[in-house]
């Protein structure tokens, strides 16, 4: 292959205006705060101090992760229990409702989340769920469920015919298909659904934002935000927390960098 | 026929579906039509909200502003994406590393990219002051005609990322035999780009170019965090002046007016750049696979 | 039809399964049975923030605090709800108001009827900011916060200037010292309401208390008082002049921005709420302490018609009981308790806090900080009108798009004119 001279050129802008802005972030978060105010933003901390991470950790980030990882696994334990039975049944029933509810599903496609905003507010708190990990759980996972089905029933999809009949043919019940069949087959769209709707979980905002309010129901994002406040103009406090709040993700990202990058394209990718 | 699957199996995720996603969206258009403070119930008005939405200077604005980070964003993203994405998709080692750099950005909640930039750019604590030289006297988040470009960029680097892999995958998908028998027939680099690479990558670029109009068009925790959407208004794009005027004015009814309002254009603007594109016949072909 | 009603009961059966089931997972911070420890909320200040906890915590509530701008949304949103606190951190006038007539609000009248003690125990002027329709709403709980205009002295002395007491003399100082490099004036113009701050004073000085009062009451007509446009030419001119430097408008109040400038003597003058005060002791202390922060009431307008004694900004701030409260008698208990604690009291002024309480000079002049807190009682004491801020008496709605101009006004973006027009309007 030769060489592509633009492209290259490009991708070399691009990586510092990448690293450049994670490195200062990194940095920052290791300076004190005079030596913040002081010396260059580029050159490396002198005297590297771990001090922020601990006022971050005192300030509350324990629970603000906990709540996070609370929603998100909730969201995606609700999106593949949910989405994987609805799936198999587009793929596969012959019901003509399971294929009108599923077009009604994919126009779910279209509606953002945030021209719903008030209506969703309005019904978290007529059921009383307002200010709960509850209400950022739901319509989060509801807003995931159409991408997730869409992913789940194109690879059901794929699956030739000729082994859901050879299964039926060997006396298999429908839940019986599910269960040794189609689980194993769906595997890596699942693994992509997972990881989809984690994603959006983890870093949802707006239902976060306007559902709740408490400190004990405060999760991640927002803790970030609220941070801002809390610490002032103590810049490397408040990037010492960003960095913590990508850690996780950043190990995710390490181990299984296929698996992520395929869930953040979900059904649009190839 | 009993061993498939019934109706009962898809019933659940539709009806979840149905209660936090479908359902919000039918209130959505009916509050529309009312008066709602938010403490008492809605009261029906009529097509007051909308009378007064065709009449709002303010909202106008908010449309324009977006529709101007709509283009921007699209204008910039899509030829660095394309760029890197069909560089990023070669097999050679250091692009391999690189690229798992590039995705970096990828891992930052925008709600953390937001203060990442926010207290960069901050006029006083921030880099472009410690830097200095000209960087330092421009006021990227504080000068009204500039602030909206602002956020351009910092749209830009949290999205080009992922842009970049749909490219990357599309481009690797590529038949290598195409490229061979171009260069048989002479093609030089840049035409085998325009000639062979663009065309195979069409419908790669018709869904990011959605994504990021729709993406635009939705925008809103980053402007919230970065800019309030100040100076003043210079930066409240639409899905923040609905906000505003929902949470912060609590005047609900009218604001589920822009949200139906954005929600219209959203899907009418998906739609055309189908309709233009023939993107439909694509997804029938895939949907018949 | 017979299809169609049975997926209406299947949805409907699935929904409530769906919510139970996820309510099952939610974590402990679910669910907000009755009973329990009552919930109180507050505006985020690392000065009196512990004072106000051990005291909520004393009667058996938690204290939830929150930023300057968040908590305003956050609170309407949660009284809207079933969730809503059971006390609450409000600012009088207006926009508890709106509260009351959306009937949310607990009558505290009968609690200060009780105990007469309690009620002679404040300035009158400030527990009449809770009085809605004359029955009070809500009982003082934080101290009196006029807005004045801070300075550094140092930065002053090098420029060889005085505090300025008229409207010219501070323009005159504007010019001096961006002469010297300074920074006249620090601005969080990034938060409407300390613009708001400016064109409140310039308004009373120029067209008298009434100009206000009249747009609160009679509406938005109100705005095309000739004093409202005289008031906004006198905001562009400062604007224009460099008053405020080039920045102000991405610099924020509650991130520190403003404030810190000031201690660091980049810039000259801010003006700002009594809390500046602890808000500098929390965060630049040396400052303080070395006696280098200045303050100076507003300047007078020679030729306005406003009285030069007027203040305007926070007579005090309130605590109010929502009526869904599942504990109310806990509730009322602590609200009648709190500035009638000799404990919490004397706390608040060793914070550097003027409670507004009657009969305070004594104690504060013993206090540290006596110096600016005895300044702070007299200013208000001598003050005929106590301007409430604007944007807690009009409505919330009325509120949002004034703040929404000013700031176009402060950037340049609209003319005084359009200001007004746009107001006037409605």
């Amino acid at each position: 292959m030769k060489r592509n001279w633009p492209a290259g050129a490009s991708a070399l802008v691009w990586l510092v205006l990448v690293v450049g802005p994670l490195y200062f972030m990194v940095a920052a978060s290791l300076r004190g705060r005079a030596d913040y105010l002081t010396s260059s933003p580029l050159k490396p901390p002198e005297d590297p101090t771990l001090d922020n991470y601990r006022t971050v950790l005192d300030g509350g980030f324990g629970g603000y992760l906990f709540n996070n990882v609370v929603v998100t696994a909730a969201t995606v334990a609700i999106v593949v229990l949910l989405g994987v039975p609805a799936a198999y049944a587009v793929a596969r029933s012959p019901s003509k409702l399971v294929q009108r509810g599923f077009t009604l599903l994919l126009a779910g496609l279209a509606i953002p989340a945030q021209a719903t905003i008030i209506p969703v507010y309005l019904l978290i708190t007529r059921l009383n769920l307002y200010d709960s990990l509850t209400a950022i759980i739901l319509p989060t996972a509801a807003f995931a469920l159409p991408v997730a089905t869409l992913v789940l029933t194109n690879s059901l999809r794929d699956v030739p015919k000729e082994l859901y009949e050879a299964q039926t043919i060997d006396g298999a019940s429908a839940f019986g298909v599910l269960r040794y069949l189609v689980l194993p087959l769906a595997r890596p769209a699942i693994v992509t659904v997972v990881v989809y709707t984690a994603l959006n979980a983890w870093n949802g905002f707006l239902f976060p934002l306007v559902l709740t309010q408490s400190q004990s129901s405060r999760v991640l994002t927002l803790g970030l935000w609220n941070f801002q406040g809390q610490f002032g103009t103590n810049v490397p406090a408040l990037l010492a927390a960003v960095t913590l709040s990508v850690m996780p993700i950043f190990v995710v990202y390490l181990i299984g960098r296929r698996y992520l990058l395929s869930g953040l394209t979900a059904g649009f990718g190839k | 026929m009993r061993q498939r699957p019934s109706f009962w199996y898809a019933a659940p995720a539709f009806a979840f579906f149905a209660l936090f996603a479908a359902l919000p969206m039918v209130l959505v258009v009916l509050l529309s039509f009312t008066s709602w403070d938010g403490l008492g119930t809605p009261q029906p008005n009529g097509v007051d909200n909308w009378a007064r939405l065709a009449d709002d200077g303010q909202a106008r604005d908010a449309v324009g502003r977006t529709a101007i980070l709509m283009v921007v964003s699209w204008l910039v993203q899509t030829p660095i994406a394309l760029l890197i994405g069909v560089w990023a998709a070669g097999r050679q080692r250091t692009r391999a590393v690189l690229s798992s750099i590039f995705f970096l950005p990828l891992l930052l909640s925008t709600a953390a990219i937001a203060l990442l930039w926010q207290v960069m750019l901050d006029p006083n604590f921030g880099v472009t002051q410690s830097i200095g030289g000209w960087l330092g006297d421009v006021q990227f988040l504080g000068n009204p005609s500039i602030v909206l470009y602002t956020v351009a960029f910092v749209i830009t680097w949290q999205y080009v990322p992922f842009h970049t892999l749909l490219y990357q995958g599309a481009a690797r998908a590529i038949p290598q035999t195409l490229y061979e028998a171009a260069t048989i027939d002479g093609a030089g680099r840049v035409r085998q780009f325009f000639h062979i690479t663009l065309p195979q990558l069409r419908y790669t670029v018709i869904t990011s170019s959605i994504l990021m109009i729709v993406g635009s068009l939705t925008t809103f925790d980053t402007v919230l965090i970065l800019t309030n959407g100040g100076p003043g208004a210079a930066s409240r794009i639409a899905p923040l002046h609905m906000y505003i005027t929902g949470f912060s004015g609590f005047e609900m009814g009218y604001a589920s007016t822009m949200a139906v309002l954005l929600v219209v254009v959203g899907t009418g603007l998906s739609l055309l750049v189908m309709r233009v594109t023939g993107f439909r016949s694509m997804t029938s072909q895939q949907e018949g696979a | 039809m017979f299809r169609r009603s049975r997926t209406h009961a299947l949805i409907t059966m699935v929904a409530m399964v769906a919510v139970a089931a996820a309510c099952g997972t939610s974590g402990p911070s679910a669910g907000s049975g009755g009973g329990g420890p009552f919930k109180v909320w507050a505006l985020q200040d690392p000065a009196l923030n512990p004072i106000e906890k051990a005291s909520a915590e004393g009667a058996g509530g938690t204290l939830e605090t929150f930023g300057n701008d968040p908590y305003k949304q956050k609170l309407r949103v949660a009284i809207g709800s079933p969730n809503a606190p059971d006390v609450f951190f409000n600012w009088g006038g207006g926009n508890l108001k709106e509260y009351v007539d959306a009937d949310k609000i607990v009558d505290l009248t009968p609690v200060l009827d009780e105990n007469p003690s309690l009620k002679s125990a404040f300035l009158p002027s400030v527990l009449d900011g809770a009085k809605i329709d004359g029955k009070y709403y809500g009982i003082p709980m934080r101290g009196m916060q006029p807005v004045v205009l801070f300075y550094n002295k140092d930065v002053f002395t090098a420029a060889g200037a005085t505090p300025p007491t008229t409207w010219d003399e501070l323009l005159a100082l504007v010019d001096k010292f961006k002469a010297a490099g300074v920074q006249p004036i620090s601005l969080a113009g990034s938060q409407a309401w300390t613009e708001l701050m400016w064109i409140e004073y310039l308004l009373d000085r120029q067209g008298g208390s009434d100009v206000f009062k009249n747009i609160r009451d009679k509406g938005p007509a109100g705005w095309k008082d000739p004093a409202v446009l005289q008031a906004a030419t006198k905001v562009k001119e400062l604007v224009d002049r460099g008053g405020f430097g080039t920045n102000y408008a991405s610099v924020g109040y509650d991130v520190g921005g403003a404030s810190t400038i000031l201690a660091q003597g980049k810039a000259a003058m801010h003006l700002m709420g009594s809390w500046e005060y602890t808000n500098q002791l929390q965060q630049s202390p040396d400052f303080v302490k070395n006696g280098k922060l200045g303050w100076v009431a507003f300047p007078t307008l020679p030729g306005g018609k406003g009285q030069p004694g007027t203040v305007v900004g926070n007579s005090s701030n309130y605590y109010s009981i929502t009526k869904s409260s599942k504990s109310v008698d806990a509730a009322k208990k602590f609200v009648a308790s709190g500035l009638n604690d000799e404990k919490y009291v004397q706390s608040l002024i060793d914070a550097g806090d003027v409670p507004a309480v009657v009969g305070m000079k004594e104690k504060l002049a013993k206090a540290p900080n006596s110096e600016y807190t005895t300044w702070i009682y007299e200013l208000v004491e001598k003050a005929t009108v106590f301007q409430l801020s604007w944007d807690q008496d009009l409505t919330a709605d009325q509120s949002t798009k004034m703040l929404t101009q000013l700031q176009e006004l402060f950037l340049g973006k609209v003319t005084p004119q359009a200001f007004v027009d746009a107001l006037a309007a409605g």
